[in-house]
């Protein structure tokens, strides 16, 4: 699997749920309707976007979805067309929630991050867990072996219901 | 290998090594609310014939819009609502309810060595039982309830052990909000905070729920506190509680991927200043100089300002952080004969909180002072409803998250012990509460 697309770079840490989708928009019962509202809790979050049309990769500082556990912020970044952060850290909530939905989390030192802030395209090869920006050299990362399975096809909830049988079997000899 | 507390809960809940360090972890109970819990619900129904691994092990409750504000929130609470019923799981309506983090402990639903997961952050809160507890996201949620387990990778442990005793005047927040601005906004992530030492034994349960509610805000998985006497003693208060649990301790020597000591004689009471729960300092402190120029921009305020000197256009006590009836007795003693000076909302925890404050007369202290005296719910905390901020507004809260827009667009949130919260909310400025009370003996 191949993400490709450009990037919208938030050279700053620490960006919050809360900032990524407002709490006052949580009030659905599916998944859809956030990606209008992403990072509209964002002081400049729509100067943002607006300077950077079409974006399909964030690019930004440690602790990228920190704070809420709201699930809404991968689906917020994916009805906004984003398939991808590249931070030098993840929150641990936010970086499950990515996987779960198909959003990569591509972790990489914030000095390569940094230099990926001034990219204008990124091509993020998903199995082979390199990226290239720009068209240059390819640049390795590590996703979770598991979770990566989640991104590339059959979703954790259809792995997590083929260990029922097992779960069951280890909670009768607890 | 000597186990550390966090260790022993962690073996005896692993169900399988899955690839990649990962492990399946049963999940004792899953904790659901109207607002994260029904896109999973739905996609049980929907994908595996509304199947749930153990509805006994799920309970429920309408908490963070109580009741409904509009016609979609309506539709969220209906949807937990009839599923509940449909699956038989313990259900708490509007009337019977609480915010889950208050609610789930005062029923007795966590006893010490539980494993607890729930689609809200502050899950955490429930470490404060000896149980591991944790927020998850909305599909991890439904895989526990699908599957009974969450795909979790070990976390590493931090110990935090605290010594000493806390100063009369500073409160389980202080110490929280210190803990975070010692290791860091993102200090604990990768960890689970296993707090020990004297100044956490002698907490009691209210207050080792406010340490542990905010390990979340320094990026840690959770926190956690060894059951003892305090603990044995407060489930006993109960409804539900079962007896026979077992209580887990660390072995002496416990290993630890990393210890932070503190002496909690050298913690004061404290007030963010900041867009962020690490960024803060003593209530008699200043603005720091190197304060980061963004948070400052955004608070509108300026390095070397007094904290004392900001003044505030509301009060806000409540939140899974700050809303049990130890924290509306000591914002009571603030504001008893007193009047606030500006808008003031008090919101207790559950309905159950509700009912012993005004046994006690609280509620009339709080609206004699012409405090707003409210039915649970998680109110502004998170600016879903219930006194949401107005842009460029500022509120001194009780609550857990100073984020930018967090209790409202535009919004700034200085968060404190709701002590200084009601005496700020009486001064209209950042306030302490020994102000308060040299200003009542001169009044006098």
């Amino acid at each position: 699997m191949i993400v490709e697309g450009s990037v919208l770079p938030i050279p700053r840490a620490n960006i919050d749920t809360d900032q990524i989708i407002p709490a006052h928009y949580l009030t659905r019962i599916d998944a859809d309707g956030m990606g209008e509202h992403l990072f509209e809790g964002m002081p400049d979050g729509a100067r943002l976007l607006a300077l950077h049309p079409g974006a399909s990769i964030v690019v930004a500082g440690e602790n990228f979805g920190c704070g809420s556990s709201r699930e809404h912020a991968a689906w917020a970044l994916l009805g906004r067309g984003f398939r991808a952060v590249i931070a030098p850290s993840f929150a641990r909530i936010f970086n499950e929630n990515a996987y779960n939905n198909g959003v990569v989390p591509v972790v990489l030192s914030q000095e390569t991050v940094d230099e990926l802030m001034g990219a204008r395209t990124i091509a993020i090869d998903v199995d082979n867990e390199t990226l290239s920006a720009d068209g240059g050299e390819p640049i390795s990362f590590a996703l979770d072996p598991l979770r990566k399975q989640f991104v590339l096809g059959g979703g954790v909830l259809k792995y997590l219901a083929s260990k029922i049988p097992s779960v069951r079997e280890w909670e009768a000899a607890r | 290998m000597k186990r550390s507390l966090f260790d022993k809960l962690w073996d005896a809940h692993v169900v399988e090594q899955l690839p990649g360090g990962n492990a399946l972890v049963f999940m004792d109970l899953v904790v659901a609310h109207e607002i994260t819990t029904p896109p999973g619900a739905i996609a049980i129904e929907k994908d595996f014939d509304d199947k749930l691994y153990a509805p006994e092990r799920i309970v429920s409750m309408i908490d963070h819009v109580a009741p409904a504000k509009d016609a979609a929130t309506a539709i969220q609470a209906q949807t937990v609502r009839t599923w509940s019923k449909r699956h038989g799981i313990r259900f708490h309506d509007i009337g019977n309810n609480g915010i889950c983090h208050v609610l789930v402990p005062e029923r007795g639903y966590v006893t010490p060595g539980m494993t607890v997961c729930c689609g809200d952050s502050h899950t955490c809160t429930l470490g404060a039982l000896g149980a591991f507890a944790l927020g998850i996201g909305t599909t991890a949620q439904a895989g526990a309830m699908l599957a009974g387990c969450l795909i979790l990778q070990r976390p590493k442990v931090m110990r935090i052990e605290i010594t000493g005793q806390l100063p009369p005047d500073a409160t389980a927040k202080d110490l929280t909000l210190s803990v975070i601005a010692t290791i860091g906004f993102r200090g604990g992530t990768g960890y689970v905070l296993e707090y020990t030492g004297s100044a956490v034994r002698a907490l009691d349960m209210e207050q080792r729920m406010t340490l542990c509610n905010m390990a979340i805000e320094a990026g840690a998985t959770t926190g956690i506190i060894a059951s003892d006497a305090t603990t044995a003693a407060y489930l006993a208060t109960t409804p539900c509680a079962p007896t026979g649990w077992e209580a887990l301790q660390a072995d002496d020597d416990a290993e630890y991927a990393a210890t932070v000591t503190i002496d909690a004689s050298t913690i004061r009471p404290v007030v963010s200043w900041g867009t962020n729960p690490g960024e803060n300092s003593r209530i008699d402190g200043t603005v720091p100089f190197d304060a980061p120029a963004e948070s400052l921009a955004y608070m509108d305020l300026k390095p070397g300002q007094a904290l004392r000197s900001i003044a505030i256009d509301q009060a806000f006590i409540g939140s899974c952080t700050n809303s049990r009836i130890g924290d509306l007795r000591a914002a009571a003693a603030v504001m008893r004969g007193q009047q606030v000076s500006v808008p003031t909302i008090i919101t207790p925890g559950s309905q159950a909180v509700r009912r012993q404050a005004e046994r006690e007369g609280l509620h009339d202290i709080f609206q004699d002072a012409g405090a707003l005296w409210t039915h649970s719910s998680c109110g502004p905390c998170l600016g879903m409803s219930m006194g949401v901020l107005a842009a460029g507004t500022r509120c001194v809260s009780s609550s857990n998250r100073n984020f930018p827009g967090r209790m409202g667009d535009g919004g700034r949130v200085h968060l404190a012990a709701p002590a200084v919260v009601a005496a700020s909310a009486i001064l209209g400025r950042i306030a302490s509460p020994s102000e308060i009370t040299a200003r009542a003996v001169v009044l006098a």
